[in-house]
C-alpha cells in the first residue's frame, strides 16, 4: 500500500553530482520503470529509495511520510540487485528465507518453510533449495534473488536491471514471465533498466533519466509518441529515430519543410502548423522513425531521391541506411532485400507520424494526431 | 615445469633433500637429545637409551610450566586485542573512503617494521612510570606492534573481496548494520581471520626482545627463559633440549594443523587460496 | 490514487522536474548523528591504539635531545649534542656497517635459497608434497631458541655438528667466538629460521601462475632459464617484493640472534645498531645517548619501506595486467 515520492532529490559523491533535482511521484500498485543509459544514476536512485544512500538535498516519502533518515531495515522495501547479491555461505533456501528470519520481518519457522517452498515452486527453483549460490547458473541465481524479494510483503519492490546479465534468449523468456508476474504482484514496483523494450512492455509509466536528470515521465505511449526531448526519442526505438534539421517555408498557403534540400514534399499537418507558428522560429528538428519512412526503387515525383549507403541484415529484418543531401537516414527493410551501395532509392516520409523538436533546445514542440496524449481524468 | 630429463630430476631431488636436511635435522636432533640422559650425553651420538628424566625434571620444578603459561597468556591476549581492534579497522579501510586512508594503512603496516629497540627505550621509561613494567598487559599492549599489522593487512583484503551489494541486501532484508557485520561479514572472512590470528600468534609467541626488556621476574616467557640456558654453565643439556622442545612444540603442531591457512596468511592475501 | 496536480493537456509534456523550480521546498530532515558518525566510531579503537603507539616515538625524539640517564634523577636539555657525538663516533659507523652487512647477507641468502627451493618444491612428486608441509618448521622457531639449538649443535662437548667437523679434521671451529666466523654464524642462524618465509611466498606465487603463457612458451621452444626470466620472474615479482620487504626490514633491526649468541662480540664484531643502542641504554645507562642510534635506523627503515611498498603496488598492478 504505498505511494513513493521524491522531491528535488540531489545526490553527490564527493564533487560528482550523480542526481540533480529529481522529482518523481509513483502511485500505489504502479509498475514504474526508471529508464536510462549506463551511468545515468538509476542504481543510485534505487539505493536512495531503499535507504542505502542518503540524499544531499531533497525529500523521499512513502505514503506521505518523510523517510530520509530511516535505516534500510526499517523501510520495508524489497530489492532485487543487479548482480543478485546472494549470500555465498548460505544455501538457496537460507538465502530466500533470510528476510523472514531477520528481527524486523521475522516469521515462525513453519511459515518460513511454507513461504520459501511456495515462492521456489513459482520460480521453478524448488529443486535447488539445498544448493549454494556458487553452484548455480546466472539464470538460477537471478531467480533466487527474485525469490528473496517475493517472499516478502513490502511497501515497494525495487528491481535493479534484473534481466541485464542474462543471455538474450533467457532474457526474452524472463521478460514474458515478468509481465505475467507483474499482473499478480499487486504491489508498487520500481524497475530499472537500460533496455527500452523492457521499459515499453512492462511499464505503467516510465521515467527517463539522463546524466542525473529526469528528461520525461509518462506512459509508454506518451514516451514513444510524444518524447519530451530528442534524447528520449533516440533512446526508444531500434533503429534509432532520424532527426533532421529543416527550415520552415510557406508554400501555396501551407507550411512546408525544407528538408534534405527538398521543399516540395514535406507538408506540415494543420494542427502542427499552428503549434509551430505559436512556438516561433524558422528552423525546426523533424524526427522520423525508420518504420514511418517508405521506400521504393522506382520512385515518383512525390518521393525524395536518395542513394543506398549500407545494408545490414539482422536476422529477420535489416537496417537499410541511405544518404540524401549529405545526411544518413536509417530505414527498416526485409532481410532478403537486394540493395547495393550507391543504388538510387526513393523515400516517402509519413508526415502524420513526424515529431517536431525545437532546434535550439531539442525539446518537443508538436506532432500530428492524438497518439500518446496524456489522458485527463 | 615440464622437465623429463632424469639427471636433472635426480639433481633437483638431491638438492631438495640437502636443504631438507639443513632445515629439519637440528629440530630432529633436539628432539633426540631431549630423551638422552645426562650421563650418556658425552659418550653417545645417536644410539642411546631413551629416558623421560629430562622432561620429568622440567615439569616437576614447575618453573618452566609457569613460563609456558605466561607465554600462552600474553600471546592469546595480544592476538585477541588485535582482533578486537583490527577487524573493525580493516573493515573501515576496505569500505570507507577518507582523506589519508592509504597513509593510515601504511602507518599500520609500518608498525611491523618498527625496530624493537626503538620502541623499548622510551617504553622502558614510560612503563615504569605508569606501572606497566613487568605486567602481562604491558606486554600485550606492546605486542600490538607485531600482531595488529598482520590482522589489518590480511583482513582488509578479505573485506574488499566481499561485494558491498551483499551487505545492502542484508540491510534491506531487515538486519541492522551490526547484525549484518556479524551474520554476513564475519563468516565470510573467517579463513582470513584464522590465518591472520595464527600468524600473529606465532610471531608474538616467539618474541624475545620485548619480554626481556619490558618484563622482569613477574612475566617470564619461554623465550627469555631459554636465555638462561645459553648463558649459564649448566651441563644439563638434556633438560635444555627438553625445554626447547616444549617451547617449540605448540607452534610446530599449529603449523601442521593449519598449513593451508598459514600459506594464505603469509602471502598476505596477495594470492587467493 | 492521485498524483500531484493535473498537467495541462495542451502542454505535450509535464515532467515535474522542470515544472516549478522555485516552489516551496519541504525542509530536508537532517541525517541522524549516529549514522554519520558510524564510520569514525568503527575506526576509533585502531586510531586510539595508533596514537598510543606513536607516543613513544615522539618521546624518543624528545629524550634524544636530553642527557637523560638511568643513573641520575635529573636531566637537562642538550640539543643535538647526542646526535653530533654519535655521528662523529667511529663506532657508530662501524655499527652501521655491521647492520648493513647482516641485512645484506641474510636477506640475500634467504632470497636466493628461498627461490631455488621453491622452484624445486613446485613439482607434484610425493617428496615435494611432503616437504612442502614440513619445511616451514624452522620459521616457527623463535630466533632465540634457534640460536640455542645451533649453539648446542656446535658445542664442542656434546654437539653433533662439532663432532662431525672433528671427524673430518676441523677442530675448534670457533663459530661465534671468533671475529672471522661470528658474522657467518649469526647469518647462518638467521637463514635457517627465515628462508621458509621466502619459500612459502614464492611457492604460493608459483602455484597460482596461469598455465596458458607457459604452455605457449613451451610450444615456442624456449629454454627453462629463458622462461623463468621473461615469464615467471615478472609474474611473481609482487610476492618477491613482499618477501624482500619483510626480510630486509626485519633483518636490519634484528636483535635477538646476535644478543643471544655473542651479546655483540667478540669485541665489537657484531655490534649492530640495535646492539649498540642496547649497550648505551642498559649497560652504560645513558638513554639520551642511545636513542639517536635507533632513531636513525628507524628513519632509514621508514623511507626504504615506503619506496619498496610503492614499487610493490606498481608491480602488483602490472602483474595482474600481464
Amino acid at each position: 500500500m504505498a505511494d513513493i515520492a521524491l522531491k528535488q532529490v540531489t545526490k553527490k559523491f564527493k564533487k560528482n553530482t550523480v542526481l540533480s533535482g529529481v522529482s518523481i511521484d509513483i502511485k500505489d500498485k504502479e509498475f514504474f520503470v526508471i529508464f536510462g543509459p549506463a551511468g545515468a544514476g538509476k542504481t543510485t536512485l534505487l539505493n536512495l529509495i531503499a535507504g542505502i544512500l542518503v540524499p544531499e538535498e531533497g525529500v523521499i516519502t512513502i505514503n506521505g511520510n518523510v523517510i530520509n533518515s530511516l535505516e534500510p531495515e526499517h523501510r520495508n522495501v524489497a530489492m532485487v540487485f543487479e548482480n543478485y547479491a546472494l549470500y555465498p555461505h548460505l544455501t538457496v533456501f537460507e538465502n530466500i528465507a533470510s528476510p523472514l528470519r531477520s528481527p524486523k520481518y521475522r516469521q515462525p519457522e513453519g511459515k518460513i518453510r511454507d513461504e520459501v517452498e511456495r515462492v521456489a515452486k513459482i520460480l521453478r527453483i524448488d529443486w535447488l533449495l539445498q544448493r549454494l549460490p556458487s553452484e548455480l547458473s546466472n539464470g538460477q541465481r537471478q531467480r533466487v534473488s527474485l525469490g528473496r524479494a517475493l517472499v516478502r510483503n513490502p511497501e515497494v519492490f525495487l528491481m535493479d536491471e534484473p534481466l541485464t546479465h542474462l543471455d538474450a534468449k533467457l532474457r526474452h523468456q524472463m521478460r514474458a514471465e515478468f509481465k505475467e508476474m507483474q499482473a499478480n504482484l499487486n504491489t508498487t514496483t520500481i524497475y530499472v533498466t537500460h533496455d527500452y523494450l523492457e521499459a515499453l512492455s512492462l511499464a505503467d509509466r516510465i521515467a527517463v533519466l539522463n546524466q542525473g536528470r529526469i528528461e520525461q515521465i509518462g506512459t509508454p505511449d506518451e514516451i514513444y509518441y510524444r518524447p519530451a526531448t530528442e534524447f528520449v526519442a533516440e533512446a526508444f526505438g531500434e533503429p534509432e529515430i532520424n532527426i533532421l534539421t529543416a527550415d520552415l517555408v510557406s508554400k501555396d498557403g501551407s507550411m512546408h519543410l525544407n528538408l534534405l534540400g527538398d521543399s516540395d514534399h514535406f507538408a506540415v499537418p494543420g494542427r502542427v502548423r499552428q503549434a509551430l507558428e505559436e512556438h516561433g522560429g524558422d528552423t525546426v528538428r523533424a524526427g522520423f522513425r525508420p518504420k514511418d519512412i517508405k521506400y521504393n526503387f522506382t520512385g515518383d515525383s512525390s518521393m525524395l531521391r536518395a542513394t543506398v549507403y549500407s545494408f545490414e541484415p539482422l536476422g529477420a529484418k535489416a537496417i537499410l541506411t541511405v544518404q540524401a543531401d549529405g545526411q544518413l537516414i536509417r530505414l527498416i527493410a526485409a532481410a532478403d532485400l537486394d540493395a547495393k551501395p550507391d543504388q538510387p532509392i526513393y523515400l516517402k516520409f509519413n508526415m502524420e507520424e513526424a515529431i517536431f523538436f525545437d532546434s535550439g533546445t531539442g525539446r518537443f514542440i508538436a506532432r500530428a494526431g492524438e497518439k500518446g496524449v496524456r489522458s485527463v481524468g | 615445469m615440464g622437465n623429463t630429463n632424469p639427471i636433472a630430476k635426480i639433481l633437483k631431488n638431491s638438492a631438495l633433500l640437502l636443504y631438507a636436511l639443513f632445515a629439519l635435522f637440528p629440530l630432529f636432533w633436539m628432539l633426540l637429545i631431549s630423551f638422552k640422559h645426562d650421563r650418556e650425553m658425552f659418550n653417545t651420538i645417536f644410539v642411546f637409551n631413551p629416558t623421560l628424566e629430562n622432561y620429568r625434571v622440567l615439569f616437576s620444578t614447575g618453573e618452566y610450566i609457569g613460563y609456558f603459561m605466561n607465554n600462552v597468556f600474553v600471546s592469546v591476549g595480544a592476538v585477541l586485542l588485535s582482533l578486537a581492534v583490527g577487524v573493525p579497522a580493516a573493515y573501515a579501510l576496505a569500505r570507507f573512503d577518507f582523506r589519508g586512508k592509504e597513509d593510515l594503512a601504511f602507518t599500520f603496516l609500518s608498525f611491523r617494521f618498527a625496530p624493537e629497540m626503538l620502541v623499548i627505550l622510551p617504553l622502558f621509561l614510560i612503563y615504569q612510570k605508569i606501572g606497566l613494567y613487568d605486567t602481562a598487559f604491558g606486554l600485550i599492549w606492546v605486542f600490538q606492534l607485531i600482531s595488529l599489522p598482520f590482522i589489518i593487512w590480511i583482513l582488509r583484503g578479505y573485506f574488499e573481496d566481499i561485494s558491498p551489494e551483499i551487505e545492502h541486501a542484508a540491510r534491506v532484508d531487515g538486519y541492522s548494520w551490526w547484525r549484518v557485520f556479524l551474520k554476513i561479514n564475519m563468516p565470510l572472512i573467517k579463513p582470513g581471520m584464522v590465518a591472520a590470528a595464527l600468524l600473529s600468534f606465532i610471531f608474538v609467541w616467539n618474541n624475545f626482545t620485548f619480554t626481556l626488556l619490558l618484563a622482569g621476574q613477574g612475566v617470564v616467557t619461554t623465550t627469555v627463559a631459554s636465555l638462561k640456558y645459553i648463558s649459564s654453565d649448566t651441563v644439563h643439556y638434556g633438560q635444555m633440549a627438553a625445554a626447547v622442545t616444549i617451547a617449540a612444540l605448540p607452534e610446530v603442531l599449529l603449523a601442521l594443523l593449519i598449513q593451508k591457512h598459514l600459506v594464505r596468511g603469509l602471502s598476505m592475501g596477495a594470492v587467493k587460496g | 490514487m492521485s498524483s500531484i496536480g493535473r498537467p495541462d493537456p495542451s502542454v505535450p509534456f509535464a515532467d515535474l522536474a522542470n515544472a516549478s523550480p522555485n516552489r516551496n521546498m519541504d525542509k530536508i530532515p537532517p541525517i541522524p548523528f549516529m549514522r554519520k558518525a558510524r564510520p569514525y566510531l568503527i575506526l576509533a579503537p585502531a586510531l586510539l591504539l595508533t596514537i598510543g603507539i606513536l607516543i613513544p616515538f615522539f618521546i624518543s625524539i624528545y629524550y634524544s635531545l636530553t642527557n637523560y640517564s638511568f643513573k641520575y634523577k635529573d636531566y637537562s636539555f642538550v640539543g643535538l649534542e647526542n646526535w653530533t657525538k654519535m655521528l662523529t663516533d667511529p663506532s657508530f659507523w662501524h655499527s652501521v656497517w655491521v647492520t648493513l652487512q647482516y641485512a645484506f647477507f641474510s636477506t640475500g641468502t634467504e632470497m636466493l635459497l628461498g627461490i631455488g627451493v621453491a622452484l624445486m618444491l613446485n613439482q607434484d612428486t610425493r617428496l615435494a608434497k611432503a616437504l612442502r608441509i614440513v619445511l616451514i618448521f624452522p620459521l616457527m622457531i623463535a630466533p632465540v631458541i634457534a640460536t640455542l639449538i645451533w649453539q648446542l649443535m656446535t658445542n664442542n662437548s656434546v654437539g653433533v655438528i662439532a663432532h662431525a667437523l672433528r671427524s673430518i679434521g676441523i677442530n675448534n671451529f670457533l663459530w661465534g667466538a671468533a671475529p672471522k666466523t661470528a658474522m657467518f654464524s649469526v647469518v647462518l642462524i638467521d637463514v635457517w629460521v627465515n628462508t621458509p618465509f621466502v619459500i612459502v611466498l614464492v611457492l604460493a606465487g608459483l602455484r597460482s601462475l596461469p598455465k596458458a603463457p607457459f604452455e605457449s612458451a613451451m610450444v615456442d621452444g624456449g629454454s627453462a632459464w629463458f622462461t623463468f626470466k621473461t615469464l615467471t620472474l615478472p609474474m611473481i615479482k609482487p610476492l618477491l617484493l613482499i618477501a624482500l620487504l619483510f626480510r630486509v626490514m626485519i633483518s636490519l633491526q634484528e636483535f635477538s640472534i646476535i644478543f643471544a649468541l655473542t651479546r655483540g662480540g667478540p669485541g665489537d664484531t657484531l655490534m649492530s645498531l640495535p646492539l649498540t643502542a642496547y649497550n648505551e641504554a642498559f649497560t652504560y645507562k645513558e638513554l639520551g645517548a642511545a636513542l639517536p642510534y635507533m632513531l636513525i635506523l628507524w628513519v632509514f627503515i621508514y623511507i626504504l619501506s615506503y619506496y619498496l611498498i610503492r614499487y610493490w603496488s606498481r608491480a602488483q598492478k602490472n602483474a595482474s595486467g600481464s
